[in-house]
């Protein structure tokens, strides 16, 4: 139950700020520092997203050979982005990394 | 009918239309995989399935709904999860500011449409399509061509996420695709030094307040990244 209400309202206010400025008449101009605060919610949020994620998951795992092939995935993640330039490969790496670590450590 | 409206509605247009979701077909190739993995990190998260899938049409913003799943998981409360995502989504309001002149005049219920598709990609699309057009009309269904594409995919990609991942087995640990998903997304643009600290104060904020209750962890590690970001000299991006 409370899920739906949850989405409904952030739905809710999502559409709410789309529809902000357009219904204002006047023209406003906005804050400079809302401005170029918004260049960086992004990456602040997608870091803050995975961070606690991988944190929370590794905490899960109980001890740290249990959890090592989730952080050896991260790294392999980094590295292989680092490598190609491209997001999308992090979890083509990542993925196995984790599964295989995790068949070696289970076996 | 005024003359916007009629040019709104004519298929005569066709052109416009077509060229917008043209124009569009570039972004679905990094948006799809991420509505994808959005639905299966729904269907894997601790809510009903159809709840992860509304995420799509409700808030319509993949970072936010991202945020929002991944907390309704673990247990946040609710009022912290609206207002993280909320400050994830205060962008649109930049987005809505800055399309709004184009809009002006056109009927009320055009203006509500377009703007509940007004996201990242949509937004890129549509402004470039009004650069290009001197016909307000033509720009509106460049718009309008491209955004109901970019609707109609996200959609799609996010059902057959929950789909896919209410079928496959929890051994996959699919969970952490998103998580990974995302460190790809970050260290992908780690271009400049403002970003890099954005990125790497919000990570390790968020890592050190996992113990803060609530879960307010995240929205405290995304304005720690916004205010970091900020200090950099001159804010270069």
């Amino acid at each position: 139950m409370t899920a739906w209400v949850v989405i409904l309202l952030a739905g809710l206010g999502s559409y709410l700020f789309r529809i902000s400025m357009i219904v204002v008449t006047e023209r406003v101009s906005l804050p400079a520092k809302l401005e170029q605060a918004s260049g960086f919610v992004a990456p602040a949020a997608f870091a803050a997203l995975a961070a606690t994620g991988i944190a929370v998951a590794s905490k899960q795992s109980g001890d740290f050979v249990q959890a090592a092939p989730l952080l050896a995935a991260v790294a392999a993640a980094i590295l292989a982005v680092r490598l190609t330039g491209r997001s999308y490969v992090a979890v083509l790496a990542g993925m196995p990394t984790l599964w295989l670590l995790t068949l070696v450590v289970g076996a | 009918m005024s003359a916007t409206t009629t040019g709104l509605v004519r298929t005569a247009g066709g052109g416009e239309l077509a060229a917008g979701a043209r124009a569009m077909i570039p972004w679905l190739a990094g948006v799809v995989p991420f509505g994808l993995v959005i639905g299966v990190s729904a269907a894997r998260a601790d809510i009903p399935a159809l709840a992860g899938w509304l995420t799509g049409p409700a808030i319509y913003a993949g970072s936010a709904q991202v945020a929002t799943i991944e907390m309704l998981h673990a247990g946040a409360a609710p009022a912290v999860i609206v207002a993280t995502a909320l400050i994830i989504n205060l962008r649109l309001v930049l987005y809505s500011g800055a399309i709004a002149n184009q809009w002006r005049g056109t009927p009320r219920w055009w203006r509500a449409t377009a703007a509940y598709l007004l996201v990242d990609p949509s937004f890129v699309v549509g402004m470039d399509g009004y650069e290009r057009h001197s016909d307000r009309a033509a720009g509106h269904r460049h718009y309008l061509g491209g955004a109901v594409l970019l609707w109609v995919a996200w959609m799609i990609a996010i059902g057959v996420g929950v789909t896919l991942g209410a079928q496959l087995p929890a051994m996959l640990r699919l969970e952490l695709i998103i998580p990974l998903y995302l460190v790809g997304e970050v260290v992908s643009k780690l271009g400049d030094r403002a970003t890099r600290r954005a990125a790497v104060t919000a990570a390790v904020t968020a890592v050190v307040a996992l113990a803060v209750p609530l879960h307010l962890g995240v929205l405290i590690a995304i304005i720690s990244g916004l205010g970091a970001a900020l200090t950099v000299k001159g804010g270069s991006r």
